[in-house]
């Protein structure tokens, strides 16, 4: 949460904690952010018909699961020895979109990086749900799926202990403390807003269920005191969660010993991909949302470019980490190694590589160009681009490593099948359905917050008074 | 409990006001704003949030079951591989980080919860709508003698309404 103008013993204006460069100025008054922050809540024909479109999606990945538990896990294109496949693949993916929330709500707040004022809650929500289809993916990819209990530690009549030195055992740890901690987060930082909407609404039913949210939330400073204690401390943590998670994804490869995964590159290359996937998602979510709900003046060119630059950011350290695997694999001497970068990116799985490369390396270059950056229709086709590179970078990790191990004998292919690809797509349905109806019960911009941002009003003419608390001339 | 509210439009109306009430020691002052306004920190001069001690304590709890809940099990179900030692810190300090921000973050908020005094069933007095929209409440719990040397303070600052309560 934001504190905004607070004034120094000394007269000297204190920078607002997060939204020190912001600037909305379009946004006149509180009633204004109210009015219109609140009016995205209306339903509207082209959101049902996404709604619809989403639900369909995750029906057909609902029919393809069950396909596939009648049939088995073969119904998946599981061959040796290919065993982990597009679930793991999307699995990571899915995790990789959701640190971008954390990232910017928690990490950006804490570095005071303004622009993340106007697009926090929507990465948070999209955080939430990511992790929610990331969590489904390990379950689907088991051949007993409703045994998946048994990786969690609690007293048990089998007195059988998951085994606390497994990559398996810390991902299950890692997810469901991200997704709680995530899920807090945005909670947490819901509860001015949602008293706003109690305040607000008239309809007794949905007044009932936001004053149930709202916890009875009354604005008051003794609230305000611990609650941004409280939001300060809650990033503080999330910020090495976010490290932590996709490090902790990154050890089920790097503890394994097929060649391109035993590497400790894995933890920093993982988080920067994750991040990097992230903001991208941002992009596709944020900039439709922006035009459609007419937020132009919360969701200003200048933050679009400064995440753009975060992304360019991102896309370099990637690229950096990609050339880098391809330096240790030069340096080791190691022919297992050498053979299997060089059928990576010029053998078996060259196109699949370089759908990577360009997407993740070559294309977020054109942020070079601040024109591009401030391009929304740029923007959004780029993002595309990402999310497609950033897929095809966990299939490049995945599946060239497990076809072409040590032994020559022992290499394969790889050919997922309509169950694979009807999940993957359900996925998506399902991701999209929990946003779609989230955008339309809660605010997808933080009201409170970006009231700091706005002036308050004044009655005297700006100046500071002898004595007085009240900041002159900043307003 | 009784007192009187005054809603003020503007911001520094309502600062002024909570100075000269909080320079008259008229009772206790409690401040309705719509985002937080650090210009009233420095008036009120409340405490640090205590929120912090239960962060601290709960974190170190956690780490601690953290490493214990792996050490534990592993002793349990002893694996020995390789004459390496069956409870092994390194690997144990993912469970115990991730035990830590879990059982740390959720007492954190649970402070909150607590020391804010939420979930609140009622309202109580002092609180209106206007709070969450734009508008800023100064509430005064004060005795009966006081009450309206109160009303005059906070009419004298332009309060756009100025109300007893109890």
């Amino acid at each position: 949460m934001a504190t905004s103008a607070a004034p120094h013993p000394d007269g000297v204006m204190r920078p607002n904690v997060p939204s020190a460069t912001v600037r909305l100025p379009a946004v006149k008054s509180y009633e204004q952010v109210d009015r219109e922050i609140i009016g995205t809540l209306n339903p509207t024909l082209g959101w049902f018909a996404a709604l619809g479109i989403a639900i369909l999606c995750l029906l057909v990945g609902i029919l393809s699961w069950t396909y596939q538990i009648h049939e088995g896990l073969g119904a998946a294109g599981y061959r040796p020895p290919v065993m982990w496949g597009v679930y793991i693949i999307s699995f990571v993916f899915w995790v990789g979109i959701g640190h971008a929330g954390t990232l910017i709500s928690a990490i950006l707040y804490l570095f005071r990086a303004g622009f993340r004022t106007s697009i926090y809650r929507l990465s948070e929500a999209m955080t939430v749900f990511a992790v929610m289809t990331a969590g489904l993916f390990p379950i689907l990819h088991l051949g007993r799926p409703w045994k998946f209990f048994w990786l969690i530690a609690y007293p048990n009549w089998r007195l059988i202990w998951p085994n606390p030195k497994s990559p398996l055992v810390w991902d299950v740890f890692a997810i469901l403390t991200y997704l709680t901690i995530s899920s807090t987060f945005l909670y947490v930082g819901l509860i001015p807003d949602v008293a706003v909407l109690r305040d607000r609404e008239t309809n007794p039913v949905r007044k009932a269920i936001y004053a149930t949210l709202a916890l009875g939330w009354r604005n008051s400073d003794n609230e305000w005191r611990h609650f941004t204690r409280a939001y300060l401390f809650l990033a503080a943590f999330a910020t090495p969660l976010v490290l932590s998670v996709h490090s902790v994804v990154s050890f089920d490869f790097a503890m394994g010993l097929p060649p391109g995964w035993h590497t400790t590159i894995f933890p920093p290359y993982f988080v920067a991909g994750a991040i990097f996937s992230g903001i991208g998602m941002v992009f596709t979510i944020a900039l439709p949302i922006r035009r459609f709900f007419k937020l132009q003046h919360y969701i200003t060119l200048n933050d679009l470019d400064a995440a753009a630059k975060l992304c360019l950011f991102t896309s370099m350290v990637v690229g950096l980490a990609y050339l880098t695997e391809f330096q240790v694999a030069w340096m080791s001497g190691n022919p297992v190694e050498q053979e299997y970068f060089w059928n990576r990116v010029f053998g078996q799985w060259a196109w699949a590589a370089w759908i990577m490369i360009i997407c993740n390396m070559v294309l977020p270059l054109s942020l070079f160009s601040q024109k591009l950056r401030r391009n929304t229709t740029w923007l959004f086709i780029l993002s595309l681009f990402i999310n497609l590179g950033m897929w095809f970078e966990r299939f490049v990790i995945v599946v060239p490593a497990l076809s072409h191990e040590y032994e020559p004998w022992k290499w394969g292919g790889y050919h997922p099948t309509w169950v694979d690809y009807g999940i993957l797509l359900g996925s998506f349905g399902w991701f999209f359905m929990w946003f779609l109806l989230f955008i339309k019960q809660l605010p997808v911009l933080a009201i409170s917050e970006i009231k700091e941002v706005v002036p308050p009003a004044m009655r005297h003419h700006p100046g500071r008074s002898e004595g007085s608390a009240l900041p002159g001339g900043a307003h | 409990m009784q007192g009187v509210l005054g809603v003020f439009h503007e911001l520094d109306s309502a600062v002024h006001a909570v100075e000269e009430l909080t320079r008259g020691k008229y009772g206790e002052l409690t401040v309705f704003t719509p985002t937080p306004r650090h210009e009233f920190d420095d008036v009120l001069a409340r405490p640090k949030s205590a929120v912090r001690k239960f962060t601290l304590a709960f974190a170190l709890l956690g780490v601690t079951f953290g490493y214990w809940i792996a050490i534990w099990i592993s002793d349990y179900w002893p694996l020995v591989v390789g004459g390496k030692p069956v409870a092994s810190w390194v690997p144990y300090t993912i469970l115990g980080f991730e035990v830590m921000v879990l059982v740390g973050g959720l007492a954190t908020v649970f402070a909150m919860f607590a020391l804010a005094r939420i979930p609140r069933l009622t309202m109580t007095v002092g609180y209106d709508p206007r709070f969450s929209h734009g508008d800023f409440g100064v509430w005064v719990t004060t005795t009966p003698e006081r009450t309206d040397d109160v009303i005059k303070i906070l009419t004298k600052h332009e309060a756009g309404e100025v109300r007893r309560e109890r």
